[in-house]
């Protein structure tokens, strides 16, 4: 095979391509004009996702360091908590019990300093001194 | 990248990101247009020969242009081309990867099965032309036709290669740009591209 061959190859094959290119249906031009125009509105309303990624990771690591702290806090066998010896889903009671601020339990606080023996006594049963 | 010292400096920057000059963002604006514009029909095209599907051959010129004007708009309208066409290209192979998954899971399902090479039949396919077929043209679009069977038929780098080179006429430096290889690969892959083509369609093509 000849380069001269090789040249009259690519010269069909290229005027066969642009031939065909030519020869697009008018359904599909229109789809690529306006695939066209979305591209360009894009282009116009770009944002920078990139950057924005950028500043989301500290954010996210923030909230994630923050929720291990609070459920850390919430759900420790070792901390002053002796409802989540019994049981850890109720430590979730109590704290809706306490931030509620509907009528019925309106004196949370009033309700803890009232129960202050109990959760005395129930503290002390979490956390037992050496047998005296 | 601008840094920030506080956290609220960079999220009122982030919420209220500071416009382009408006004539900048015009300027491109228009020349992205025009650029789009002259080279989406051989784009279509070419994405066609690769993947068969003129619905998926429009959804990957489409995204290409999506991800160019995105974020590429700003760089020298010199080097638009050969980024548009390495954009296309992934989005190609992204394409072929996801039908080979596809047609792996249809094998392993019940039912009936697809088959490629008769999917997508619209009964006005099969409607005969108004227009009296000119024999000249005819045979133009069969030789069209094989020549992109042949095509279909190479390595991928081979067919890439070859397109961009012959069909979109681009010099090797940027075809080495758009496939993210040497120069010196291009031209093997090419050469490689046309012998193969030549053997396969014969003399008489």
């Amino acid at each position: 095979m000849s380069e001269q061959d090789d040249n009259a190859f690519e010269m069909r094959s290229r005027a066969l391509f642009q031939d065909s290119v030519e020869g697009l249906d008018m359904r599909i031009r229109s789809r690529l004009t306006q695939a066209r125009s979305a591209a360009l509105e894009a282009a116009a309303t770009r944002r920078p996702w990139l950057f924005g990624w950028k500043m989301w990771t500290p954010a996210a690591g923030v909230t994630a360091a923050a929720i291990l702290g609070v459920a850390l806090w919430v759900g420790s066998p070792l901390g002053h908590h002796p409802a989540s010896l019994a049981d850890p889903q109720s430590n979730f009671e109590d704290l809706d019990l306490v931030a509620s601020s509907d009528e019925g339990s309106a004196d949370a606080m009033e309700m803890l300093q009232d129960d202050i023996d109990f959760y005395d006594f129930a503290d002390k049963a979490a956390n037992p001194g050496p047998a005296a | 990248m601008p840094r920030f010292d506080t956290l609220n400096a960079a999220w009122t920057v982030w919420d209220n990101p500071a416009p382009a000059p408006e004539g900048a963002v015009l300027e491109y604006t228009k020349e992205l247009e025009k650029f789009l514009a002259e080279i989406e029909r051989r784009a279509f095209r070419m994405a066609q020969v690769a993947l068969r599907d003129p619905d998926d051959a429009l959804d990957a010129v489409q995204d290409a242009m999506i991800k160019l004007t995105r974020s590429y708009a700003s760089r020298p309208s010199a080097e638009w081309r050969p980024l548009f066409y390495r954009i296309l290209e992934n989005g190609i192979r992204d394409l072929q990867r996801r039908r080979t998954v596809r047609k792996r899971v249809m094998t392993w399902l019940p039912g009936p099965k697809e088959d490629p090479d008769n999917e997508a039949q619209d009964p006005l396919d099969n409607v005969a032309d108004a227009a009296p077929a000119i024999p000249e043209r005819l045979m133009q679009a069969q030789a069209m036709q094989r020549l992109e069977e042949s095509l279909r038929a190479l390595p991928a780098r081979q067919r890439e290669a070859f397109m961009l080179r012959n069909f979109e006429g681009m010099d090797v430096a940027d075809t080495a740009h758009a496939m993210g290889c040497s120069e010196g690969s291009v031209k093997t892959h090419y050469s490689r591209a046309v012998h193969a083509l030549r053997a396969q369609l014969g003399e008489v093509w």
